[in-house]
């Protein structure tokens, strides 16, 4: 039982339109996704892409214009009003501005969300002083958030996502206002969080790091629509879309502008073979030189995985020689984009 | 100059003004601060968006609003009189008072509780607040310190226009300024009520504005950058 895998949100044809003024627009579009019951599941795309539509989607904050949305066998849109305030409470949510109520400490803030569910005063304390300990602000119980900085007013939001006992957490750009170290430590909590208490995670960024660094499966989204979707290593070695790449290899996409009439061809580094001084070789086995236009890589899961854009030598039969080498190596690379 | 008369006088103006404003305040406030809230929920951005609700209150407000004290006090005289026997003295302005403050108080609790983060609001929206326990819990507590002042503001506008209210049958410092002073062309009694009434809204200012700063924790000294800069 344990070891089959369970969806605990199962999102199918979700779409969003809002209506504007004159007209309208579509935030979503056609969303199909599922996110494992136990995983760190993320959902990148540039700015308007639609995903902190999306992820309002998930405890009805915004309610889906078509398509269903069903958290932990619950199609939330079916539910009276009383049944999705109770539903809600099983989702915890944090933002990237962490929104805590600024007239109260980090110890109320905590006790905020167990007033709602009605838990008694002394047991709610009790609880969100543990919370505040368990994301390590124990000695700040009686701090305003006007005198925490952001990590700690992120960390005092994460107790109070975390306070009823949440079987999702969402994260909606959790580590966009922080600075790198500190976002470091947020994602370091929030896997914490994940391994010791079971908590489903979905995390909404644009920044690539934040997938990279604690998520397994990633869905990518342009356009108001999943564009890709998988195994974060898998989406990250072969990006198939423009706006994948782009998301992946910002650096590597504009290089295409330069490209000067000659061949040129992108390798993808899968992280079996980065260890071996791939193009020194090539080039030594082939006797010509070649331009390196662009490189990038990553360290996904442990494993080394990038791209190069080389620029081929024009004598056709050494740049031949070159994608034969490339093949024997079994390199996979695209060409002349 | 300041003889047993003036004395007298200043005792019977100052307690009647402070009557009038603070029952008329007080009587604002019930009316308008759930005005205000419902005026604040229904609106676009509002939690419970109502847009009939929201044009019909707010056009009666607007209306209100629009009219000048002095005449609305007069117009009203039917109704002051039904509510409370008579159309002059303190207890009867405080039912104009009320009718010209209260939309004032409901467009000020309005403005406070817009201003409360609507982040903090989705966030307790997110965690299943119900709307009642988002006013209750997140809308009048976030907003408290900006309402503290609000209800300075407000005492002050209704003392101003109770001050008014001496022109036609009023009582109070006003009236006693335009009775003896104006009337009467005691000019000294004038000065001297104007000067009470000054001193009076000066008091009022600065309790609300103490007692706003004391309430807002927001503002607690530089602990929060003091934190950040160290990291």
């Amino acid at each position: 039982m344990s070891d089959q895998i369970k969806n605990i949100i199962e999102i199918d044809g979700l779409r969003k339109v809002y209506a504007d003024g004159n007209g309208t627009v579509t935030a979503l579009d056609g969303i199909s996704l599922s996110v494992r019951e136990g995983e760190i599941f993320g959902i990148i795309g540039l700015s308007g892409a639609g995903k902190s539509t999306l992820v309002r989607c998930i405890n009805l904050l915004e309610v889906p214009t078509e398509g269903s949305v069903v958290v932990d066998g619950k199609n939330l849109a079916k539910l009276g009003e009383g049944e999705l305030l109770g539903a809600r409470r099983k989702i915890g949510m944090i933002f990237q501005h962490f929104n805590l109520l600024q007239q109260r400490t980090a110890l109320e803030n905590v006790c905020f969300p167990l007033e709602i569910a009605g838990v008694k005063k002394e047991e709610a304390r009790k609880r969100a002083g543990k919370l505040l300990e368990t994301v390590g602000l124990g000695d700040r119980a009686d701090a305003y958030p006007s005198q925490l900085s952001g990590g700690m007013q992120q960390r005092v939001a994460i107790a109070r996502a975390l306070a009823n006992e949440p079987k999702v957490l969402l994260c909606d750009e959790a580590t966009s206002a922080l600075d790198p170290k500190t976002t470091l430590q947020i994602l370091e909590l929030l896997q914490e969080i994940n391994r010791e208490l079971g908590v489903t995670i979905v995390v909404i960024t644009h920044e690539m790091k934040v997938i990279e660094r604690i998520c397994s499966r990633v869905a990518i989204l342009a356009d108001s629509k999943v564009v890709e979707s998988g195994e974060v290593s898998e989406v990250f070695r072969h990006p198939k879309t423009s706006a994948a790449r782009q998301l992946i290899f910002p650096q590597g996409e504009k290089t295409e502008t330069f490209r000067g009439g000659k061949r040129t061809l992108r390798l993808a580094f899968d992280g079996t073979s980065t260890d071996k001084p791939i193009v020194a070789n090539m080039v030594l086995a082939c006797g010509e030189a070649v331009s390196i236009l662009a490189a990038d890589t990553k360290l996904i899961e442990g494993k080394t995985v990038g791209q190069m854009i080389l620029q081929l030598p024009e004598n056709e039969a050494v740049a031949e020689r070159m994608l034969a080498y490339l093949d024997q190596e079994k390199i996979s690379y695209t060409e002349g984009e | 100059m300041i003889d047993s008369k003036m004395l007298s006088l200043i005792g019977t103006g100052l307690s009647e003004s402070l009557y009038m404003t603070f029952f008329a305040t007080l009587f604002s406030y019930i009316i308008g601060l759930p005005a205000g809230l419902i005026l604040a929920i229904s609106s676009r951005e509002g939690i419970r968006p109502n847009r009939g609700v929201n044009l019909t209150l707010g056009g009666i407000v607007n209306f209100l609003r629009s009219v000048p004290f002095i005449i609305l006090a007069v117009a009203i005289i039917p109704f002051t009189r039904f509510v409370t026997g008579t159309s002059i003295g303190s207890t009867a302005t405080i039912v104009p008072l009320v009718v010209a403050s209260a939309p004032l108080v409901a467009r000020s609790v309005e403005s406070s509780v817009k201003g409360v983060d609507s982040g903090v609001v989705e966030a307790a929206r997110s965690m299943g607040a119900s709307t009642w326990q988002i006013i209750r819990k997140v809308l009048l507590p976030e907003a408290l310190p900006s309402l503290i002042s609000g209800v300075a503001s407000a005492t002050i506008t209704t003392l101003g226009f109770s001050a008014m209210a001496g022109a036609f049958g009023g009582s109070g410092l006003g009236a006693i300024a335009i009775n003896y002073g104006y009337y009467r062309g005691q000019a000294n009694i004038m000065y001297v009520m104007v000067v009470l009434l000054v001193l009076l809204v000066q008091i009022i200012q600065k309790i609300g504005e103490r007692l706003s700063v004391k309430l807002d924790k927001t503002i607690r000294g530089g602990a929060a950058s003091e934190e950040t800069n160290s990291r």
